[in-house]
Order: C-alpha cells, then structure tokens, then sequence
C-alpha cells in the first residue's frame, strides 16, 4: 500500500511512549528525554509549540505531545489513530464525536485534550469487552439503526449515556434526549428501537 | 441466467458490515492513516464575484509549523485541467487564476505540520479583492437566464398543449418555487493524498472510485495507471461526493512539501466547495375534462447555476411521463448567478419538479371536486404518454391503495379546513412518489476458495445503502451459500470497475454483475462435473446443475458437495465477468476504467420507460392559533421491483421519506442576496431533521415482479422516497387550512 503504514508504526511517530498504568498527570517527568521539548525556542524555529499530557483512553495511559489547542477529538483521531470518534461539523452541532469523559457523554470536538489529564476517556473502540459487543452495539445491528454509519460511534456512545442517565424510559424521552446527535441518513427511529432494546438487556444486566 | 431473482432476494439481512459500524472499525476516507502527515486548510473567498488584487502572506507564514501556502500566484502550471462540473461540462474555478465566480471559493490551500497550525495561518492569510457587485439569484440585477436541453433527451413535447390548454372545461395554472438545499453527509468532505516517486494514492470519500482515479490523473497529467483511489465507507452521499475543486490541490501540496498531505474542509466549506441542490422557479397549467382527464400539462422550470456551468435537472422528463396525457409542453431555463456551481442532490430533478406537478394535481382535484387519489387513478397509464412505450411495470395505483389503507385514508372530508381535533386543524395530504431506473456496467472478480467460501470483489461504493450487503446476499444465494460465507470487498479502485453509485443503479449494477459473475462461476464448475472421469454428476447436462446448499446439483437429483466440484477445477476458482446493460458498447467497464459515466436510462432505451413508484401519505396538524405545524404520521408505499435486501431497503426508504419531510417543513439554504452569500452555513442553522423531529413512518414495500427493466428486475430505491413528501405535505397544509402554499419550506409564519 503506497504512502501507508500501519497503526503501530504511526503511534510510535506521534506518542511519544505508552506510560504506566497509573501513571498520572504529576508523573511526566517519567517520559524523561524521550520527550520532544515544547521550548519557545523550537517555536521560533518553526514547530508548533507542543504540550505533554497523558491521557487515558480505554483504560491505557498515553503520553502525547500535541499543540495545546488540540481538540480531544483530533488528539485521538490524528495522534492516537482511534479514528472510531467522527468529526461532523467540529463545532458541538451534530454528536459524531461523542465519547465519555468519566462515564458521562461528552463532544470530544468542544474538549481540549490538555483538559481531561487525568480523567477516564472511552471511545468507541473501548465500549465492547473483548470481541464481545456491547448491547447497545449489538442492538444498532439488530434494528439496523444506522445506514452510511458515520453518525454511529457517536449515536452509540450517547445512546449508552442516555441509559445510563435513566433517559430512555420512552422513545419520546429517548428521541429527546438523543436529539444532539445528527443523523443525515435519518435512521432515527430505528436509533429508538435500538436503544430500547439494549436498554431492556443493560437493565437485566 | 434460469432462476427467479423474486425467490431468490428479498431475505432480510442484517449489514455484513454492521461490526465495523458499530464497533468504530470501519475505515472512512479520513480515517486512514498515512505515515507523517501534513495538514491542509482551505482559504475561501470572502467576497461573490470579481478578482483576487494580491495576498499578504507574511502572517500566515511565520506561524510555526507553516510549510506551504498555495495560491494562483506560485502554483503555475501545476493543475493541467480545471475540474468539470457535475454535468461535465465547464464549471468554476479555484487557484487557475484570479478570478472569484462565487463566496466560499477556494483561493488558498495552507499546510502545515499540524491541524492547529494549518487553521490558525489560513486565518491569518490577507487578501486584497477588487470587487464587483455580484448576483445571488432569481430576480437580482445582473444575472442571464438561457433555455436550455434536458440531460436525458429533448425537452419532453407532444400535441398541442396550448391549445387544448384554452378549450378544457377545468384548468389550475400556478408557479411553484423550491429553495436551495445542501446534502450535508455528516462525513464531512476530506481528501488525504499520498506519493510514492510517481505514484499517487488518493482517500477520499467519494461515489465513483474510477471517476476520481481518472480525475485525478487528467488534472494532474498522470498516467491513469499511477493513481489509486481508495474509499472503503463513505459517510453519506446523496450525490454530494464526486468531482471537486479541492482534491487536486491536496495532491499538489503533498508533491510540494513531500509529505502525505490531509484536508478535512469545515462543514462551513462544505457549502461552497461542492456542490447543492439549486433554488427553482416553476410555472404549471394542467387542464382536464369533467371526469378528471388530462388534456394538458404545461411544464416550464427555471434552475440556478453558475456563472460558466450549464448544469440543469429538468424534473420536466419525468413529470411529462407521470399520466396519460394527450397534449405536452415542457421547457427548462438556466439562470446564471455569482455562485457555485449545483449538482446532483437525492432524486434531483424529482424533488423540486414533482412538488409542482403533484401540487398542481391536487389543485386539480379540488377543481373537479375529486377525490385527489381517484384523480391519479382516472390518469394513471401503463404506456409513456412521451415516449408511446410501455413501462417495464408501474404499480403506483396499487401502491396508493396499500398506502390509504394503512393510513385510514377514506376518514378523509374533503372539504379544506373541515378536520379538527381540539385546537389542531388536521389535514390529510398525498403524493406520487417516482425515480426512473438507471443501470450501469460493472465488473466482478469472484474467488472461490477450496472450502467452498467466495469472495467477490468490485470497485463498489458503500454510502450507506448496504452495498456491500447486497452483492454478499446476490453471490450467496447464486452461489448456494451462506451470506457469512462470502467476503466482498469495494471501494478501491485497483478492484474491477462499477458505475457511479448514483441515480439508484448501484443495487441493479453490482447485483447484476455479481450474478454474472456467479453464472459463470456455476458454468465452470458444471463443465468440469459433467466431463469429469467419474463422480455423480458425469455425463448429464450441465445447463441442468445448479449451486444450491452448498451442493452442485442436478435436477434430477444427482449432487456433489461445492468442494467436491472445486477440486476439479484446482481447488480454487477465479472468475471475472462484466455487466454491460443493453444498448452501451462491449467496452463499457473499461470506458468506466476511464472515467466514464455510461449509463442505461430512459433517454436511451427503446424497449420500455423503467421507474420504480411510490404512493406518499401525510397527517399533518396546524395549530388553530400559532401555525405550529405537525407531521404525526407518514405513511409511504414503494414498488421497486426486485428488492435484495428488505431489511435495508426498509432503511432507505424511511430515510428517504424523511428526507422529504425534511425538505417539506425545514431544509433550506439562505442567502443574503447582496453579497451573494449564504448565511447558514452550519448544522444548527440549515435545518436537518433531529431525532425529536421525526414522526411515525410507516413504509410500505409492495412485491413488484418486473421482467422487463432487467434480468434481475432490480429498479432502485435509494431516492424515490423523498420524492413525493414535499407535495404531499402542501397539499396535506392546504386540506388542513384552506391555504394553498406553493413555495417551499412550509414554515408557520408562511400560514399567518
Ligand atoms: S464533531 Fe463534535 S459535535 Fe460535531
Ligand atoms: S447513519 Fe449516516 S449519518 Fe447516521
């Protein structure tokens, strides 16, 4: 494949190591020289100023140096390749960017990385257990509540919330509370059936 | 090809490709992951129409991380050939010169080390314009309207229509008016290029994968067989996705800096940058005699483009078709304005021009004091009024029975304003639903594998519409196999060539290559049975075995395991076939290779006129006092021939109506008509339905065995959905009101 790597090659180019587990936000004197130095200095000389941060995504902490404004969502999707998180509209319009933040759902393209150290973020690629799917995937699939797909990881991740929060008592709850994520192919109320389904299976779970 | 493609699809189906859906697996164009990227920004036009005076780049080129900014200043003669438009004819340009043709024009392309860089410096790019008044649309100073052809065929013309127009007992004339729309896929539109020496990789999500291949290299003047298009899952289309004026830059950037260059244009970017749903004006005369029947349809529209693009729809071709009708006259009208250039948008000509015919008919019916539903069924033909050919089959009389009683139709009091339930006044509305098949050449490459597994490759393009699904379902029930048993693979182009994903022909073309593919497959291995110095099968006819269960077997009873037979002829089996559909040249897959759109259509077939129909029922509840307006339900009915796959079928079609819905009661682009600007340019400003939104759809597919369209009978379904939504939700706010609304959206204030 001309021009292409895989995914572990790039990690190693942009990640600057996998930290510890555990490893917080006080430990980054642990990446030690490998880090790229985020000096003025290099500024002047034409790099963008860098920050360290380790964020911890999917239960793995990771040590990145990003550009300050980094969104969470570019700092998965461009510095991390989970590329799972969507980018619609990357201005907190249409929800294909949902992950969770310490189990709530949060936009990752109105959240800067630098502000979630030390906070637990899950994306898609981190909802299921294994090959396992999760219910609320397993029930997308089911009610084929999705068409181009695009809108799903965030649908899902939002729908998984909404139970979560006890908002999806009924599909006019549930339509209201899932109506900050955007679907153009309008595969909504099969996105309702859906979520009822999985919520019946999450509560008996 | 001996079997009964009605017993053979129709199985609902779960997506093949749901895991990689739901699970954030799925590789969309900008998801692919390329070694040490730049980042491209795209510096857009502030102004409508006039010339770039000069940049002042200093700013942006000491913002650290800054590698390049292109402009037509220093780009010379990089860009051999300026993209076309949607039509392929001329369109608008970008960095070929000075030249501004309309806001939001691409001027610049900034890349940098990093997103955030390239962003900020694009900010920081200084332009200096010399400005001229520019013209935004219908009605301002400055723009030029010319007649012009439909794309299909003449205008559509027969007897006299304005004659008999002056002799009818009842007649309605009115114009009708549709506003600009943008698709607004929720992926939003990227191109990532790559190079290696001089060999170019392009991801980008995109209907055509040979299309963009052979665009790509003409731009560029590379041999088309240096560049490969790849685009595994594109997230949403609508026909948004094809030729564009930014990927060409993005693949000189990446040659310029040397590095994989990536452009995600803003969803702001995406308005200007593609192409839209054009704003149209239309003037209907429809006349009939007392019993209902037509004795004359006049049709003019008129569609805005840009300046240098002649690109029009002309909804005339089909609504001309839609009754019998003795007396046709139809025209279309292009009116050039200072903007970009429109294009293709689900059921393009469909959905503005049948919202004026099919409200033109239920203005009709109140005329006659007639059942609006009786009216079609009084005009409803077998025969092309146009063309004097038969449709290969036209079930919309029964589509508009199924539908009204699902809906409850005959509650129905047909005096406008009569309906009431408390403080809402309730209306009953109903629309004809169309979409004309087309049918493209493809190419198949099927692998057999000694377990008896198959893979089926095409450059094929999933936008949503379960593509990869429905060649899965097509080889496996061909083939006698289990869906799961068969991998498919599309969306590159090193893969055989499939035409556009575009007009609905995806489902016919990639089924009808799959089962050629199959056939000839199945021919091979009963070749080999037969001849073979024993087994079960030696000797008996091998037009008389089929691949079933995943057995080779003959109808007398005779059968070997898939396997059995695959050893034979290796233990693997490869096999390549075409699809070209009747009346295109023998070359047609490699003329897609080429770029090509070759299509089979009703402007081009003699035998029948092929649409797929739809009966489309609407509640709809305005309040007594606020205007509020409510759609509660919508009932749809669609006869579409063969449908493979019902379960996504189901989907589209409910996505479709929808859509209709959408364009009924939200979507449409505003413009600040002095500077020729849209002002809307975000998902919270264009109206696209929410999941709060979206009432009970009710869909309706009815079994339509159709012998004629073609060998599968496979019409398409991915548009004619939305087709009949506008109208029917007019004509749904009139019975409702007594208010006949004619320019769309319908919006409360539009019933004060
Ligand atoms: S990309 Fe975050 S809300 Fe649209
Ligand atoms: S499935 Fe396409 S946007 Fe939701």
């Amino acid at each position: 494949m001309s021009g292409t790597l895989n995914r572990r090659e790039v990690l190693s180019g942009s990640v600057l190591g996998v930290a510890a587990a555990g490893l917080g936000g006080a430990a980054l004197g642990a990446a030690g020289p490998d880090a790229v130095a985020a000096t003025p200095a290099a500024a002047a000389q034409g790099s963008p100023a860098r920050a360290e941060i380790v964020l911890r995504v999917n239960g793995r902490d990771r040590l990145l140096a990003i550009d300050p404004r980094t969104t969470l969502l570019d700092a998965l999707r461009e510095h991390m390749a989970l590329t799972g998180s969507k980018k619609g509209c990357d201005h907190g319009q249409c929800g294909a960017c949902t992950v969770h933040v310490d189990g709530r759902r949060v936009l990752s393209c109105l959240t800067l990385a630098v502000a979630v150290q030390g906070k637990a973020v899950t994306t898609i690629e981190g909802l299921s257990a294994g090959d396992r799917l999760h219910p609320m995937q397993q029930a997308f699939i089911a009610h084929d509540a999705f068409q181009c797909g695009y809108c799903t990881p965030g649908q899902i991740m939002s729908a998984v919330a909404c139970v979560h929060e006890g908002h999806a008592g009924s599909p006019a709850e549930i339509r209201e509370y899932m109506s900050g994520n955007l679907c153009r192919c309008a595969a909504y109320p099969n996105i309702v059936a859906a979520i009822e389904d999985a919520r019946n299976q999450m509560e008996r779970s | 090809m001996n079997y009964d493609p009605q017993s053979l699809l129709g199985q609902a189906t779960p997506r093949v490709d749901g895991v990689a859906k739901v699970t954030g697996a799925a590789r969309y164009a900008a998801d692919e992951v390329v070694a040490n990227p730049a980042y491209a920004y795209l510096v857009t036009s502030a102004i409508a129409r006039g010339r770039i005076a000069g940049f002042r780049l200093e700013q942006a080129m000491a913002v650290p991380g800054v590698l390049d900014i292109l402009t037509h200043e220093n780009v010379g003669d990089a860009l051999k050939q300026s993209p076309p438009g949607p039509d392929g004819k001329p369109s608008t340009t970008t960095l070929e010169s000075e030249r501004i043709w309309h806001d939001g024009q691409i001027i610049a392309v900034v890349v940098a080390d990093t997103f955030e860089a390239a962003r900020e410096a694009a900010h920081k790019v200084e332009v200096d314009y010399a400005e001229e008044r520019p013209a935004g649309t219908f009605g301002d100073e400055g723009t030029q309207t010319e007649p012009a052809e439909a794309p299909f065929g003449p205008n559509p013309e027969v007897g006299d229509a304005a004659g008999a127009f002056a002799a009818a007992p009842v007649k309605v004339e009115a114009r009708y008016a549709t506003p600009t729309q943008h698709h607004n896929p929720l992926e939003l539109f990227s191109t990532t290029c790559a190079w290696e020496g001089s060999k170019l990789t392009v991801y980008e999500p995109t209907q055509f994968m040979h299309g963009t291949k052979a665009r790509m290299a003409s731009q560029l003047g590379l041999d088309i067989q240096d560049v490969r298009a790849v685009s595994r899952y594109v997230g949403g289309a609508f026909g948004s996705k094809g030729v564009n004026g930014r990927a060409a830059w993005v693949a000189i950037a990446a040659r310029r800096v040397g590095r994989p260059v990536k452009l995600v244009a803003t969803r702001a970017d995406g308005f200007t940058t593609n192409s839209y749903r054009a704003e149209t004006l239309q003037h209907v005369r429809l006349s009939a005699e007392r019993d209902g029947r037509l004795t004359s349809f006049f049709h003019e529209g008129w569609e805005l483009s840009s300046r240098p693009s002649p690109y029009c729809v002309a909804g005339t071709e089909q609504t001309a078709r839609m009754y019998a009708c003795p007396n046709i006259l139809t025209r279309v009208n292009v009116v050039h304005a200072d903007r970009n250039t429109p294009g293709y948008m689900r059921a393009p000509a469909e959905t503005p021009y049948m919202f004026a015919l099919e409200s033109a008919m239920d203005e009709l019916s109140y005329a006659l004091g007639m059942d609006p539903i009786e009216l079609r069924r009084v005009n409803d033909t077998q025969i092309d009024p146009v063309s004097g050919r038969p449709f290969s089959s036209r079930s919309l009389m029964p589509c508009f029975d199924a539908a009204a009683v699902r809906f409850g139709w005959q509650r129905r009091d047909p005096q406008p304003g009569s309906m009431r339930d408390g403080e809402w006044l309730v209306g009953y509305g109903c629309a004809t639903a169309c979409y004309p098949v087309f049918t493209g050449p493809a190419g198949a490459r099927l692998t057999l594998m000694p377990d008896g597994r198959a893979q089926v490759a095409m450059a094929g393009h999933e936008l949503g519409t379960g593509a990869y699904t429905a060649v899965a379902i097509t080889a496996a029930r061909l083939l006698g196999i289990d869906v799961d048993d068969v991998t498919v693979s599309m969306g590159d182009s090193d893969l055989p060539p499939v035409i556009v994903a575009g007009g609905s022909s995806n489902a016919a073309s990639t089924a009808l290559a799959t089962a050629k593919v199959c056939e000839e497959a199945r021919r091979r291995l009963a070749a080999a049975a037969v001849t073979a110095a024993d087994g079960p099968l030696r000797g008996l006819d091998p037009d008389a075995l089929v691949l079933v269960e995943g057995r080779l077997r003959h109808d007398g009873g005779a059968e070997e395991p898939i396997r059995d037979a695959l050893v034979r002829v290796g233990g693997r089996l490869e096999v390549y076939a075409e699809h070209v559909p009747d009346g295109l040249p023998r070359g047609a897959v490699a003329a897609l290779g080429d770029g090509q759109l070759l299509f089979q259509h009703n402007g081009n077939r003699s035998d029948v006129t092929a649409f797929a129909f739809g009966a489309q029922l609407v509640e709809v509840r305005v309040h007594r006092r606020t205007r509020e307006i409510r759609v509660p339900r919508v009932v749809s009915a669609f006869a579409a021939g063969t449908i493979i796959n019902p379960m996504a079928a189901r989907s589209q079609f409910m996505g479709g109506a929808i859509w209709g819905l959408a364009s009924a009661l939200h979507e449409a682009t505003e413009l600040d008509h002095g500077a020729a600007r849209y002002v809307n340019k975000n998902l919270a400003d264009y109206m696209i339905p929410v999941n709060a939104d979206v009432p009970s759809v009710d869909i309706i597919i009815l079994p339509e065995k159709d012998e004629r369209v073609n060998a599968l009978g496979i019409k398409g379904i991915g548009e004619v959905g939305i087709v009949g939504m506008n109208a029917a939700v007019a004509n749904a706010v009139f019975h409702a009101t007594g208010k006949r609304l004619r320019e769309l959206p319908i919006r409360a204030e539009r019933l004060l």
